[in-house]
């Protein structure tokens, strides 16, 4: 039912079941309730969904409102497929555990790494996980 | 003549059934029986699924009723309205879906068919142009090839019938709004995003000019003229510097003669340019440019270049003007000019000196009483007064016949008396250069006391003893 066939809009996309993708990495999960021109989203009954390996969980977040220019993508949820095929939803807790880990050691690696480069008289600067312009 | 288009939403010549819209991937189906009033031709159910389906290419409000075969988005006077035909399906969609949709989701609908058609307006804004075959080249052809496709496959024998097709602009493109917005007392400017343009730039210079006083607005203007016009003039200036230094290679008589006809060319341009800015024998000629430091620059080394007579008409302005620029020289740039005023006046001639002593003293308004001390407090002013003297001083000294006009010595001598009796009273700035032979000069006119008076005065200032006599 699009209201300007051929043209991308989010007109279409309202009152359904929404995923989207963050700049700063989040995931978001949502019904779309209202949309402007600049792509501006309202979103209702959102949660985040933080993914660790094959396990994720879900934090219920309320309404949210997100700057169109934050969005990396989005798109539209299939309220009648299965999700849990291969992953395995945890609690939060775990979730949030999980994740602490999972930075941990990155950031473990990354020291390593940044030591070993500057033994050798490198430095790489490291991007930051925002983007910049 | 209807035959079933999609396997999920068979057309029927009632108005769309409830059934209809709870598919929300199929795409939304024209009714035959509702087709635009101004369609030349029925509308096939081929055609309408391309159009209207979700495969459909994007609508093209540009073709005009009488040639378009469907138009349900053209939009007719200066705001955007959608096409009745829109309108109405818009509402019997609304009316339906909403019945479906409130059973299970209590909070659907926050956003009101108003709002949506808000947006819808303003994408289809964004979209319009005055040349769409210009801005929107794929879309349009795409859309023409497929309607040539499809009048040629179901209807072949009307296909010569086929009317050129006429692109009309909608609307035109805005202009006037204010992009930018300038709020009064800041710095900059701050970007307004329309539909028009969501990311304006900003220009760098400032385009609007409003509530700023007249005099300030003039002086600004002028001022950036003033500079605009020096920098052109300077790289005139440095081609013929660069044809100065180009003499010095092996040429030809014939092209040595071309570049410097070239170059003294270039130079009488640039005077005449300088010159040109007030009316001329004015008095007030070049003053613009020497008020400001890039302009005393540019003269200085035009001054080697230019003929005697422009040269010495340079020195008398600046000698005439001298309490202007002094006081408008906050940078302190007048020095910049002394060492080609220097040659200018050594080559002068007695009468020519005396003018130009004439000037110097005796400025616009104010008396001889007035020019000389502020002359002495700078040291550009006290730098060539002393220049001057000191050539007259030459002049007389070297013997070669003066020719001088009536009243020359005696105006010499006066200035002579009054420069003594300034330079021995008030303070003295460090000139750029005190010449050897002024004392000379004063011991020729003044009694031994003054010139002592003198001697010990100009060597406090210069911290270097003046020569004796």
């Amino acid at each position: 039912m699009n209201y300007v066939p051929g043209t991308a809009s989010l007109i279409d996309d309202i009152d359904k079941k929404h995923l989207v993708l963050l700049r700063d990495g989040r995931t978001l999960i949502g019904y779309l309730r209202s949309i402007d021109q600049f792509a501006n989203l309202v979103f209702h009954q959102t949660v985040e969904r933080i993914h660790v390996g094959k396990k994720f969980g879900d934090i219920p977040r309320g309404i949210f409102i997100v700057r169109g220019e934050n969005v990396v993508l989005l798109g539209e949820m299939d309220v009648d497929k299965p999700c849990d095929t291969i992953l395995q939803q945890v609690s939060i807790e775990e979730i949030l555990e999980e994740q602490r880990l999972q930075q941990q050691a990155k950031q473990e690696t990354e020291k390593v790494k940044m030591q070993v480069l500057k033994d050798r008289g490198l430095s790489i600067p490291k991007a930051d996980n925002l983007d910049e312009y | 003549m209807h035959a079933p288009m999609m396997p999920r939403s068979p057309i029927s010549r009632q108005p769309l059934t409830p059934r209809q819209h709870f598919n929300q991937t199929a795409g939304f189906i024209f009714p035959p029986n509702r087709s635009c009033p101004s369609t030349p031709r029925p509308l096939t159910p081929k055609m309408m699924q391309l159009r209207f389906g979700a495969n459909s290419p994007r609508p093209s409000p540009f073709y005009s009723p009488s040639t378009n075969l469907v138009q349900p988005f053209s939009y007719t006077g200066p705001v955007t309205q959608l096409h009745p035909q829109h309108k109405r399906l818009l509402s019997q969609k609304r009316r339906l879906f909403q019945r479906k949709s409130e059973a299970w989701d209590p909070y659907c609908n926050l956003m009101t068919a108003k709002e949506k058609e808000w947006i819808t307006r303003l994408q289809m804004i964004q979209l319009q142009s005055e040349n769409p075959y210009l801005e929107d080249y794929y879309y349009q052809e795409y859309y023409r090839r497929l309607e040539a496709k499809m009048a040629e496959e179901e209807l072949g024998i009307r296909s010569k019938k086929e009317p050129p097709k006429l692109t009309t602009p909608y609307i035109t493109k805005t202009d006037v709004y204010a992009p930018v917005v300038h709020i009064e007392g800041s710095l900059g400017q701050v970007a307004v995003s329309t539909c028009y343009s969501p990311r304006r730039a900003i220009s760098a210079v400032h385009a609007v000019q409003s509530h700023r006083l007249e005099e300030q607005k003039d002086t600004r203007q002028q001022r950036l003229e003033i500079l605009s016009k020096i920098e052109k003039l300077f790289i005139a200036l440095l081609e013929v510097e660069e044809t100065e230094r180009m003499k010095t290679t092996v040429l030809s008589e014939a092209e040595e003669r071309r570049l410097v006809e070239k170059a003294q060319r270039k130079v009488e341009h640039i005077y005449s340019q300088l010159q040109l800015h007030n009316s001329p024998d004015s008095g007030a000629e070049f003053l613009p440019f020497l008020s400001v430091s890039k302009g005393k620059t540019l003269l200085a080394r035009l001054l080697p270049f230019l003929k005697k007579d422009s040269a010495l008409k340079i020195l008398q302005i600046i000698a005439s003007n001298l309490p202007t620029l002094m006081s408008r020289d906050t940078e302190e740039a007048l020095p910049v000019l002394y060492p080609s005023l220097q040659k200018v006046i050594g080559g002068l001639t007695f009468s020519q000196l005396i003018d130009v002593l004439k000037d110097l003293t005796s400025s616009e308004s104010l008396s001889t009483y007035e020019c000389l001390p502020l002359a002495c407090q700078n040291k550009f002013g006290l730098t060539l007064l002393y220049a001057l003297l000191s050539h007259g001083e030459k002049l007389l000294s070297s013997g070669v016949p003066l020719e001088p006009s009536i009243g020359d010595f005696e105006t010499w001598t006066d200035v002579i008396f009054q420069v003594a009796g300034q330079l021995s009273q008030c303070s003295l700035v460090e000139p750029l250069l005190l010449p050897s032979n002024l004392l000379t000069l004063f011991c020729r006119y003044l009694d031994k006391r003054t010139v002592h008076q003198l001697k010990s005065n100009l060597e406090s200032a210069t911290g270097c003893l003046a020569l004796p006599s």
